[in-house]
């Protein structure tokens, strides 16, 4: 079975179905519930069988695999892939992920019958998948670009998909706009490794890299972490992800948000850990500080969010800072020669990544669900869902609390994995105090980011589904699909399994680990696992997964039988109405998202800078008597106006000015063109 | 089987004595204010009372309100079992790391402030904002507090730590000192004590744990406070036995274990009379005030790391 | 001999091009290009004959054709019909024109464009000639407002490049040949439609007024 899947027929058969699925959804774009099922059928099968085969990849390969396909009567050189364990584990991420989206989208997409091309968006969504797999498998610079050109490209597609509303449109023009700049960095590291290298191929890149110079090594470094991280969405490069992940349809932004921007993480490790195998100390320490930074901004700017895709969105950009803070930590103990501790870093970073694809798409088809329902995205409009939609609250529970890394779900875990990794380094004593800070004042970021993502969610969850409807699409919302609760369902049962059995998802991430640190048996490794509990090195840290679930599931039943049936069995439970201080309780009186959040971005004004603004309209001229007031609360993003508005506007301006040599006049062009031709002439001939 | 009857014991413990520093709280408060005070059992009548009361729900609650009281008592049962409070010789379970132990308490933290939403009214709303405020800046100052004593006792596995402390001797008074002030910080802050919050209080302008279950009736308002007043023990016990671990038992002996638990109602008890007095003399802060005294307690933990290391 | 007589064309070819920029009325213009492609076509039919071809010969007499009599024609008939009698003015006064037509004659002579002239030394002259032409016919696109006047220049131009590649030995394909006279048909068509279009909406061929076509 491993070697039906493990061979070249194998790997080509998983891109041919996503191929067929794309060209079967265009053919059948006439009827929409034909291309619906061929385009999401195909992108099911698909990603079972991309599942399948990173599954037995990452269990039972013993070594990387390599397919080299060259195309008949082409000058092209031959197609390199390669599938190693790192590349393993992303191709089961993104299938799995993919898989249970698809499941999702079957029902999802009924909403957009009769209103777009749902052809066309099987097509951009299979190509999108094939091509987030290309980008993890591939082992050649130009083939790589390709596939990152071609995911780029058809996110693009999806992202403007629903084109009606104008600011989808824009959203998409500036995640183009934002992805080619990445690119150019993108291209700009493979092109001083091939001129260093003298090769294109990842091994080989990989064989000849410690000889590149120390300062282009860091030009290497400054290039891969902005184009990268570009597409990760770190701060400060970030903007396009709050307008693009909501403009998408929901099971697209899912699939952006929990495996699209992974695919950066994926390239970071791959060019700073694999090719560089002993970089520099400061490259994990400047990591370190952006992956804090992100961290800290993204769930202090999700706080600040009524639109739940955007507070989703900005969550992203949250995980991607603490997935950095253990990428971070990985090379700065790689650096310093500890390859044990690292490994414990890159474990917990992959396995964040994990949990972050599966907590984010499952909070992202969940928000879905309820937009399709209640047709906003303000949380203001929403309320009281989980009466009648109570399914869709439970999943969408478990996700806030696996995001917000309670046990026993997968997130604390992986969270867990994270701070050990920065105690490690805050105890580390042999080289040097700036750098025990580093990692403490990352341990800290890392506390008050959990604490506020705690309150974000109590907001998104509780504004959302609890009290009373605030409108009356909330009061007349049904529950999803059957499809829709099995894609939620089990995205929030692989998140409680991945918490319980943590011990033995870390003992499959440390094999993927040992690619990058190959633990000679003189050392001793640092992290031990087994399928019940997790431990560190020399007792220092122990966590057992199943026992923490165990315990409390036998608590919580015991609380109940004991309270319910044993204490006093006579009880009554009335039914009765909210404290309402004798006024009818309407709507009005429930809390409200903004009201909630008000107090924290106050404390964070010097970061959030929030504004009120409220104008009143006068009865009678200018005063006296007032007829009405608004008040308007609004939150800077100070990047938008400290780092991008300056930048374009600079742009604009000497666009401007160049502008003045087009006077409209034709015989001014033939003179420009008459005096590039002489200068040419001369120039060429001197 | 001695650890088995250990680990019973503390179970049993903690929801037996919590309602007790409750009311010894209270009556020294009663004390400083001239007043004789209820008698310190009136909290175990009080929740007898609830127990046998009719419950009414609001039409407007969902599941999460019924649930919610549950979920927050089960959780301080399972951390009462996973801390050293009278003997650190209990299985372990693997529940007793630091992290565990504190995204635990989250965990009760985050279904008590969803029960706070979910009916729908003024208070519940707002006490949940504050709360969620308050334990988010807290959370920070209280892992560090209790991970500068890991870093002295080289374990994050609270079971451990108080022996490894003893083993270390007392070099870092300074750095103990200075992380147990942000640990009580922090204390005062998750238990919704002063200045944090005024537990006797029912004016809108001033409770935050009180809004929160100002819906519950019955036996679920009995889990809500019997919850609370465990979480209160649960952080003494912490407080006493993380920075102060002179006299807890190493063993199940049974001699050792009787003279740890005296030795711990004395060190409870200087907490109450420390809670109480603060609680008298002190007024609340205001709520923009209380960040500062949030950060000074991170920053106090996070300088007890640095003298550590 | 045969020198002089290419010589002698090339002379006369530069003439016409220089000349081209002092005349005022447009059907001197006319006939002033009508000239220089005869001494266009003479040298291409001189090549005719030294290669002993037929077929270049008869391209050669095809060219005559089109360019000496066809072009011209429509270009009266285009003059006629709107009654642009005359070009309106240049840019430049006509003592700084003559100065800068001056150096553009003398510029291909110079060392900067040397490897230019060293493809064919024994035709050295004649290709500074036809590089001058070209200079002097982009000059005239440059200067010139009249439509009128940058359609005979752009003409003017490929006529110096048909002369700078005979000269420079490149290949005489027949092809070549015909391909270029069916492209300068096609252009003469559609630039004189263009131009009476113009003509009716503007009333004048004028490029300065000519800013605004969106209104």
């Amino acid at each position: 079975m491993a070697e039906f899947f493990l061979s070249q027929t194998g790997f080509i058969v998983l891109f041919v179905i996503f191929a067929l699925g794309a060209i079967a959804s265009m053919i059948a774009r006439r009827s929409d519930s034909d291309a619906n099922m061929l385009g999401n059928g195909f992108a099911i099968i698909g990603s079972l069988w991309g599942a399948l085969f990173g599954g037995f990849a990452l269990i039972s390969a013993n070594q990387t695999m390599n397919f080299a396909f060259t195309i008949p009567f082409s000058p092209l050189p031959a197609l390199t892939f390669s599938v190693d364990k790192l590349s393993a584990f992303f191709i089961l991420l993104i299938s799995s992920v993919a898989f249970l989206a698809s499941i999702y989208a079957l029902d999802y997409v009924k909403h957009f019958y009769k209103k777009y091309s749902i052809g066309a968006l099987g097509f951009f969504y299979n190509l999108f998948i094939a091509s987030m797999l290309l980008v993890v498998t591939s082992s050649n610079a130009i083939m790589f670009l390709t596939a990152w050109e071609l995911m780029s490209l058809t996110s693009y597609f999806l992202v403007v998909y629903d084109r009606a509303e104008s600011k989808n449109t824009q959203a998409g023009l500036q995640y183009f706009a934002m992805m080619q700049i990445g690119t150019i960095f993108v291209a700009a590291v493979f092109v001083i490794l091939y001129s260093f290298t003298g090769s294109t191929n990842f091994s080989e890149i990989r064989a000849a890299a410690a000889n590149i110079p120390t300062l282009w090594q860091g030009i290497i470094f400054a290039a891969a972490l902005l184009g990268f991280g570009m597409k990760s969405g770190i701060v400060p490069l970030h903007i396009w992800l709050p307008d693009a992940h909501p403009a998408a349809p929901s099971h697209v932004s899912a699939l952006m948000s929990g495996v699209m921007i992974k695919t950066g993480i994926y390239m970071l490790m791959r060019v700073l850990l694999d090719f560089f195998q002993a970089p520099p100390v400061w490259w994990g320490v400047v990591i370190l500080a952006v992956g804090a930074i992100s961290a800290l901004l993204g769930v202090l700017y999700a706080l600040t969010e009524h639109n739940i895709k955007r507070l989703l969105a900005y969550h992203s950009i949250e995980n991607i800072g603490i997935i950095l803070l253990g990428l971070g930590s990985a090379l700065v103990f790689s650096s310093l020669h500890m390859p044990a501790l690292a490994t414990v870093a890159i474990i917990a970073s992959l396995f964040h990544t994990l949990n972050h694809a599966i907590f984010k798409s499952l909070l992202f088809l969940g928000a879905g669900s309820v937009i399709s329902q209640t047709h906003t995205a303000n949380i203001e409009e929403y309320g009281g869902l989980a009466r009648t939609m109570p399914y869709t609250a439970f999943f969408f529970l478990i996700g806030s609390m696996a995001i917000s890394a309670l046990p026993p779900f997968n997130g604390f875990f992986s969270e867990w994995l994270t701070f050990q990794s920065l105690f490690a380094g805050i105890l580390n004593n042999t080289n040097g105090m700036m750098l025990q800070w580093a990692f403490l004042i990352a341990g800290g970021a890392l506390a008050l980011t959990g604490g506020l993502a705690l309150a974000c969610f109590v907001k998104a969850f509780g504004v959302t589904f609890l009290a009373r409807p605030r409108s009356t699409h909330a009061q007349h919302a049904h529950e999803s699909g059957i499809f829709m609760q099995i894609g939620m369902g089990a995205l929030a049962l692989s998140a409680l399994l991945l918490g319980v059995f943590s011990g033995a998802v870390t003992g499959v991430l440390q094999s993927v680990g040992a690619t990058f640190f190959p633990i000679s048996s003189a050392v001793a490794p640092a992290l031990s696992a087994n399928t019940s509990a997790i431990s560190l090195q020399n007792g220092f840290a122990f966590v057992s997964g199943i026992n923490l679930f165990l315990l409390m599931l036998i608590a919580i039943l015991s609380t109940v039988i004991a309270s319910a049936y044993v204490v006093y069995r006579k009880q009554r439970i009335i039914e009765g109405t909210t404290w309402d201080c004798g006024t009818p309780a309407t709507p009005r009186m429930e809390l409200t998202a903004t009201g909630f959040s008000r107090t924290i971005i106050t404390i964070f004004k010097a970061v959030l800078r929030p504004r009120l603004h409220i104008s009143t309209t006068y009865k009678y001229g200018e005063s006296y008597m007032p007829l009405s007031r608004s008040a308007e609360f609004s939150v800077t993003d100070i990047f938008r106006s400290y780092c991008y508005e300056p930048v374009s506007s600079f742009a604009l301006g000497a666009s401007a000015q160049i502008k003045k040599i087009q006077s409209g006049n034709i015989n001014a062009y033939f003179l420009y063109t008459f005096i590039a031709l002489i200068g040419i002439l001369c120039i060429t001939t001197l | 089987m001695t650890s088995t009857f250990a680990i019973i014991a503390q179970l049993l413990l903690v929801p037996a004595l919590s309602p007790l520093f409750i009311g010894i709280i209270r009556k020294i408060k009663a004390r400083m204010q001239n007043r004789h005070g209820a008698s310190i059992f009136q909290p175990y009548r009080d929740l007898n009372k609830l127990f046998h009361k009719d419950e009414i729900i609001s039409s407007d609650a969902t599941f999460i309100f019924r649930i919610a009281p549950y979920m927050v008592f089960a959780v301080t049962l399972v951390v009462a079992i996973s801390i050293p409070i009278i003997t650190t010789f209990i299985p372990h379970f693997g529940t007793s790391d630091l992290l565990a132990v504190m995204y635990m308490l989250a965990f009760g933290t985050f279904f008590l402030a969803l029960g706070g939403i979910d009916v729908g009214g003024p208070f519940g709303g707002f006490g949940a904002s504050r709360e969620m405020t308050i334990s988010a800046l807290a959370e920070g100052g209280l892992i560090f507090s209790l991970f500068a004593v890991s870093c002295m006792a080289g374990t994050t596995d609270l079971l451990s730590i108080p022996h490894a402390l003893l083993a270390y001797g007392s070099t870092a008074t300074l750095a103990t000192v200075l992380a147990f002030f942000g640990f009580c910080v922090a204390l005062l802050a998750e238990n919704m004590r002063f200045p944090f919050d005024n537990p006797s209080t029912h004016l809108e302008l001033t409770m935050v744990h009180e809004a929160m279950i100002i819906e519950y009736s019955g036996k679920r308002l009995a889990l809500m406070e019997w919850a609370s007043a465990n979480k209160l023990f649960i952080f003494i016990a912490l407080g006493a036995n993380m920075f102060f671990p002179y006299g807890i038992a190493a063993s199940a002996d049974l001699s050792a274990v009787i003279i740890s638990l005296g030795i711990l109602l004395a060190k409870a008890l200087l907490f109450c009379i420390a809670i109480a007095v603060i609680e008298s003399t002190t007024a609340k802060l205001r709520l923009f005030r209380l960040p500062d005294l949030l950060f000074l307690s991170f920053i106090a933990s996070s300088l007890a790391i640095i003298f550590t290391i | 001999m045969t020198l002089s007589l290419t010589y002698f064309l090339i002379s006369l070819f530069f003439f016409t091009t220089i000349s081209m920029h002092a005349v005022r009325k447009n059907a001197i213009l006319v006939v002033l290009y009508a000239v220089q492609s005869l001494a266009v076509v003479l040298l291409l039919m001189y090549g005719a004959w030294l290669d002993q071809s037929i077929i270049l010969s008869i391209v050669a007499l095809f060219a005559l054709l089109v360019k000496t009599t066809l072009i011209p024609r429509f270009f009266g008939m285009l003059i006629s019909k709107n009654l642009i009698t005359f070009s309106s003015s240049t840019y430049l006064k006509l003592p700084i024109t003559a100065l800068i037509v001056a150096g553009l004659a003398v510029l291909p002579s110079t060392h900067v464009f040397a490897p230019l002239l060293a493809i064919a030394p024994q035709h050295a002259h004649e290709i500074a000639f036809s590089l001058g032409a070209f200079f002097i016919s982009c000059f005239m696109l440059v200067n010139r407002r009249d439509g009128m006047s940058q359609m005979i220049g752009l003409l003017s131009l490929e006529n110096s490049i048909v002369a700078f590649a005979f000269f420079a030995g490149l290949e005489q394909s027949a092809m070549l040949q015909i391909g270029i006279i069916f492209d300068v048909l096609v252009w003469v068509f559609i630039a004189t439609l263009l131009a009476s279009l113009a003509y009716k909406q503007f009333g004048t061929l004028d490029t300065d007024t000519m800013r605004h076509l969106t209104e």
